[in-house]
């Protein structure tokens, strides 16, 4: 027999699933000059808000130098180089001229939560006192026929300009009926049609709104699909995970704030400086793993050691994502963090696929084709060009829609 | 003349209908109008994929879910008489992250759920409570944030953790993260002394008259007067029966019919699908409107959440503001707020006695797939209630799960004549919008109420 700590190790070893996001300086140098143009024509338009964010940082205690620090770390994040920081802050500052319309669907909250505690500096203050959110069904003021009343404003007034974001899958079942909103019981279908057509674009938040999420484990008992399985005609940037981080939330809006484009895509539509690479290539117990050291079960002394997981279920190795990096709660923590293995759940099917505690040896799965030297960006080449949206620009159809699963090359 | 109104500000929504007479709703009927399906989802899974099910019912009481499904996988042991062995590590960790999902919950829904409608009772202007902007909303954001990374370094993350499993907990947490997890519930502490209570912790701790009520400062002041204002301590009352089904850090087990007992038996518990959707159906038949179910123990509704913890525990202040106000809005919302106080101060005294020597986790003898076939059930104190799960097993693989949460208990329909907990309370409203707070005193969330 084969032993399969070496035979694992080596598979997961050989070349680092990281994507190569160098674009070259050409590129660069031209991004920047678009990005400076925008950036001071996004200036000359009337804020939507009258805030000042250096005003909103100041009061809040967070001095300049903590600030940049966030602006550094973010430039990284969204895999620029260096020299774009100047201009990622002055995006941070722009954002109240982006307006953002919040949808729940078929959801837990579970997003809305986790945007409720993302704060960096405190973007508690960055998202709500500076970014526009124009409607949130669970956060604004008004209800019932207010509600509606702000949201067709809002529409209205910032038609084809406004980013929309979604949160939680649509039931397909029984023509819709398993979801409805407002009080003309309009189902989430036909919701998500009127208010994604006149979107700058759309952002699907959270495994349900990207790939159907838990509602559509199977038997999918009321026909849950994703964002993109509707949305036509449009961009859509699927931000998964269950929930999904509000630092790549973030990363979007400041994106598009400050190219005017969405970020690249792989070819399930997650942005690459987010989802680019696996959990297991930034993992803090990514050491362990090289070195055969796993925790058996749960307790005993690997798993005080904080050695890998894997064998106690850990599906880093085949999950896509930046929270080995970012974290959970303002970076207080993760689940690996806290001694439980990743669930995949930024993965589409992970709720049949993945689900906890199907430990990889005797488990079904195997890492994406076999080997990791194929990476996300290889998945979707092609696809992948960048894609512009805003004010008299053009819609491009997500070539992907529909295609949503069993193409990133599992299970085969 | 009829009304139909949308209550949002919940996670989904709700449809109220009300019928007026004189100025007054005379009858009105509760819509959940969304459903996931998760019951039906569940089955034909492996038994530990509910740890990972669970959660997601709700996405913010994910750990009330998580410990009953680990607590009901624990009982299938029980009822095999291979009780497994839980260290008081384990149980202590767990209880500890409940009650911050508690906390978390109960100052969101303070600032953000109620406190903005019962507001705009008197003023336009919520100022500085305004969403998103006011400075007391983004401070009790803040706090609530800043609390519920307690809970993540035990639990990874919040929302969803999974950190529980059938044996113990898979955390070790080291005396570094436990004084961390200290500093940010004194931090929420703080907040409560000078933000909600605005009197010392141990002061407000103490209380046990109305006349109490006149120490207070603050927000809760605040609340106090417009309530008194507008009546909202004699609005709102329903059966005044309460159940809590099971024990808390801060609560006992029992229920209040005329007096108060502790005997429960979890078998009369029968849900009730007279007036709920059902799956595969479009229904057009009249009496059905909802997808939520309704609940009873013993033929009878009873209401539950925090309101009944406190009057179950039978705790002081909370027992003395019922004595004047009974089960109104008023003393509905004080019993959530004192809550907060009390999970505060027994969660502090819950990580002091956590143990990190001892383990964190037993492995048990058997597996659930070797286990021809099996029931149990569990209860937890979630948020807004008694949260109940029962499941059926087959070697390992899930047969039935049934949840029955808090909000089915207040929020479920009418069964037969006899109104639901929340629909009596509504009935003598007179307007609209006192209607939705008193709709609102339950903490309503659609996805629990529907699941
Ligand atoms: S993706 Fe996860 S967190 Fe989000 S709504 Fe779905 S189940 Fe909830
Ligand atoms: S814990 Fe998981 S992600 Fe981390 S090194 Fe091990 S297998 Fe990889």
């Amino acid at each position: 027999m084969i032993d399969s700590t070496e035979m694992v190790k080596k598979v997961f070893t050989q070349k680092s699933g990281r994507v190569d996001t160098n674009r070259g300086d050409e590129y660069y140098n031209s991004l920047f000059e678009n990005a400076k143009n925008r950036l001071s024509t996004l200036r000359e338009q009337e804020p939507l808000k009258d805030i000042d964010m250096m005003d909103v940082i100041e009061s809040e205690g967070v001095n300049r130098r903590d600030f940049m620090k966030w602006v550094s770390a973010t430039t990284a994040t969204l895999m620029l180089p260096p020299m774009f920081a100047p201009l990622v802050a002055e995006a941070t500052e722009l954002m109240n001229r982006v307006p953002v319309i919040w949808l729940e669907l078929q959801d837990c909250a579970g997003n809305t939560e986790a945007l409720l505690r993302s704060s960096a500096p405190t973007v508690d203050d960055l998202l709500f006192d500076v970014l526009s959110l124009e409607f949130h069904h669970a956060l604004m003021a008004g209800a019932g026929h207010d509600a509606e009343h702000q949201l067709d404003e809002a529409m209205e007034h910032f038609k084809d300009n406004y980013l929309l974001f979604v949160e939680g899958s649509i039931p397909m079942g029984m023509n819709g009926n398993y979801g409805t909103i407002g009080p003309s019981g309009e189902t989430f279908h036909d919701h998500l049609q009127r208010i994604s057509k006149h979107a700058a674009a759309v952002v699907a938040v959270g495994t349900c709104a990207t790939f159907g999420g838990v509602p559509a484990a199977s038997p999918n008992p009321t026909g849950a699909v994703g964002v993109m399985d509707i949305v036509k005609g449009k961009p859509i940037i699927n931000i998964p995970a269950c929930p999904a981080n509000p630092a790549n939330m973030v990363g979007v809006v400041l994106h598009y704030i400050l190219t005017g484009q969405v970020p690249e895509l792989d070819s399930l539509l997650r942005p690459k400086f987010a989802f680019g690479y696996r959990i297991h290539d930034n993992c803090e117990r990514r050491a362990h793993f090289d070195a055969g050291e796993f925790v058996e079960e749960w307790g005993d002394v690997g798993a005080q050691n904080n050695w890998c997981l894997y064998k106690v279920g850990c599906k880093g190795p085949m999950t896509f994502n930046n929270c080995s990096i970012i974290r959970y709660n303002e970076g207080t923590n993760w689940p690996i963090g806290a001694g439980h293995g990743c669930i995949g759940c930024s993965e589409p099917d992970f709720w049949d696929k993945y689900a906890y505690q199907r430990p990889m040896a005797s488990a079904n799965i195997k890492a994406p084709t076999g080997g990791v030297e194929k990476t996300v960006d290889e998945f979707g080449l092609g696809l992948l060009t960048a894609t512009t949206v805003g004010i008299g620009v053009h819609a491009v159809a997500s070539a992907v829609a529909g295609k949503k699963s069993g193409e990133e090359g599992e299970d085969k | 003349m009829k009304t139909v109104d949308i209550v949002e500000r919940i996670e989904g929504e709700a449809r109220l209908n009300c019928t007026w007479e004189n100025g007054f709703v005379k009858d009105t009927q509760i819509d959940f109008l969304n459903f996931r399906g998760f019951e039906y989802i569940l089955e034909g899974k492996p038994a530990l994929d509910a740890l990972v099910y669970t959660p997601r019912i709700c996405g913010i009481c994910g750990q009330a879910h998580l410990k009953a499904t680990v607590e009901a996988l624990e009982n299938i042991y029980k009822s095999l008489n291979e009780e497994l062995v839980i260290t008081n590590k384990a149980k202590i960790l767990r209880e500890i992250g409940l009650n911050i999902e508690i906390i978390d919950s109960h100052i969101k829904w303070f600032y953000m759920f109620i406190l903005p409608d019962v507001i705009k009772l008197k003023e336009n202007d919520l100022k500085e409570y305004s969403p998103l902007k006011g400075k007391r909303w983004l401070e009790a954001c803040k706090t609530a944030s800043e609390t519920i990374k307690a809970l993540a370094i035990i639990g990874g993350q919040w929302p969803h953790t999974s950190y529980m499993i059938p044996g113990g907990v898979v955390s070790d947490p080291t005396l570094l993260d436990l004084t961390s997890m200290m500093n940010y519930l004194d931090l929420a502490i703080n907040f409560f002394e000078d933000s909600i209570a605005g009197v010392s912790f141990d002061k407000y701790l103490s209380f046990n008259s109305v006349d109490d009520l006149n120490i207070l400062n603050e927000d809760l002041k605040y609340f106090t007067n417009l309530s008194f204002e507008y009546s909202l301590q004699k609005y709102g009352t329903s059966y005044d029966r309460h159940l809590a089904l099971s024990d808390s850090s801060i609560s006992k087990r029992g229920k209040i019919r005329q007096r108060l007992t502790d005997k429960l038996d979890l078998n009369k518990i029968k849900e009730n699908c007279d007036r709920t959707f059902k799956v595969e159906e479009d229904s057009k038949n009249k009496e059905k409107h909802t997808w939520s179910k309704a609940v009873t123990y013993n033929s009878m509704f009873y209401e539950t959440g925090p309101f009944s913890r406190a009057m179950v525990s039978h705790r002081e202040f909370i027992y003395e503001l019922h004595k004047s106000y009974k089960d109104s809005v008023f003393t509905r919302v004080m019993a959530r707020v004192d809550e907060i106080a009390h999970l505060l101060h027994s969660t502090k005294e819950l990580i002091k006695q956590v143990d990190i020597s001892e383990e964190s986790y037993i492995k048990p003898k058997i597996s659930l797939k070797d286990i021809p076939k099996a029931n149990a059930k569990s209860v937890v104190e979630a948020c807004r209630g008694s949260l109940y799960h029962n499941v059926s097993i087959e070697k390992g693989i899930i047969t039935k799960y049934d949840v029955i949460t808090p909000t089915v208990w207040n929020l479920g329909p009418a069964i037969k004549d006899e109104k639901g907990v929340a629909q009596k309370a509504i009935i003598g409203s007179p307007s609209l919008d006192i209607a939705k707070i008193v709709l609102r005193s339950f903490d309503v969330c659609s996805v629990c109420t529907t699941h």
